[in-house]
């Protein structure tokens, strides 16, 4: 789906919800999911007017999982390392947006260029 | 367009967030808050967020933002009834939410805050004769 | 930890005691563990209170680096009870029985 405006943000988030709920994950992995991918959203829309999301299961031995594609063609970011550092930001935000979102799930994957747009994949596991 | 309603209720201003927040709204809670703050002289903010299910970075900011703006004013922020789930999330992002207390719900967060100007007035006046009163909330 | 919390709220308690009296080693990530539950408990509005520490353990957090002194810790499950009681304001008196 696509998030452009910041009133797709609640919507986007229920839809996160549903998912983890069809997979049965447990209430603290689904706050963790939704939350980290709040942040994500956020980035998107303030950085990169918006862009595109993806909502899929995926299943790793018998466990499940959720995973999200954040792409945008945004500005881009040129220092990831940077970034990914708490407290760095280049709006003014608290600059725990991206590490924090790293914290709350199972595997974080950044790819960006400068000029070209930046695309974010998170997993989340029912289990982990 | 929506508004999270102020209750005030004596020296104090009740908020009750029943909505999944995003941004805009918080950001006008803030506002309005630290409007009628002013407005109405209160002495403290109780913030239930035991509707809530997600906090984010940016939610977290704004509570904290409120906290510190009301203490300028000379009002205290409680913000009561955290999820479990919230907060084990709000300890995993890396938000320690300073300067808000916390209670677990209305009723602690209440006598929180009736415990916080009574200490200050207690201070202003130098007479400890409602001790008594005190202690009947405890 | 999510069940500590949960019975935090199911209860309404106001203070919760984290008795490691029976645990062994404490490595880097249950020293982790321990301080994110106090303060999740403190994001909830109430105080959790360690107990208990070893005199290994209590070497192995400092070795490690990990800073706990924004918690209130108590050398026994008897006295963080005291602890917890004198923050209630409550008190425990032995009953004079006249013979």
């Amino acid at each position: 789906m696509s998030v452009d405006r910041e009133q797709d943000v609640v919507p986007f988030r229920n839809r996160v919800k549903e998912q983890a709920v069809k997979i049965r994950m447990g209430l603290v992995n689904q706050t963790k999911l939704i939350t980290a991918a709040s942040e994500l959203v956020r980035n998107m829309l303030r950085y990169a007017n918006g862009g595109k999301v993806f909502i899929e299961v995926v299943s790793k031995g018998r466990d499940n999982g959720i995973r999200l594609s954040f792409k945008d063609e945004g500005p881009g970011i040129p220092d990831i390392t940077l970034a990914m550092k708490d407290g760095f930001s280049t709006g003014k935000s608290l600059g725990l947006g991206l590490p924090g979102a790293k914290r709350l799930v199972n595997e974080f994957n950044i790819k960006s260029e400068v000029g070209i747009g930046t695309e974010v994949t998170i997993i989340k596991w029912a289990n982990g | 367009m929506d508004r999270i309603p102020i209750l005030r209720m004596g020296q104090f201003l009740l908020v009750t967030i029943q909505v999944d927040l995003y941004d805009r709204l918080a950001i006008d809670l803030e506002a309005d808050l630290i409007k009628m703050v002013s407005k109405t002289g209160a002495r403290g903010i109780l913030i239930d967020i035991s509707a809530v299910s997600i906090v984010d970075s940016f939610m977290g900011r704004i509570i904290g933002n409120i906290g510190v703006m009301s203490k300028l004013l000379d009002a205290e922020t409680v913000v009561v009834g955290m999820q479990p789930a919230v907060a084990i999330t709000l300890v995993e992002l890396g938000l320690p939410l300073k300067g808000v207390f916390t209670a677990l719900n209305v009723q602690k967060g209440m006598d929180l805050l009736q415990s916080k100007i009574q200490v200050t007035e207690d201070d202003d006046v130098e007479t400890h004769d409602d001790d008594n009163s005190d202690n009947l909330l405890k | 930890m999510e069940s500590l919390l949960t019975e935090i709220v199911d209860s309404g308690s106001s203070v919760a005691i984290l008795d490691i009296s029976g645990v062994p080693t404490v490595d880097s990530l249950v020293a982790q563990h321990l301080l994110k539950t106090v303060s999740a408990t403190r994001l909830m509005g109430a105080e959790c209170v360690i107990s208990g520490i070893r005199p290994e353990i209590a070497q192995t957090i400092v070795h490690l680096g990990i800073d706990l002194s924004g918690i209130v810790t108590k050398a026994t499950l008897a006295s963080a009870l005291l602890y917890a009681f004198s923050k209630m304001r409550l008190e425990v008196k032995k009953i004079q029985v006249s013979k």
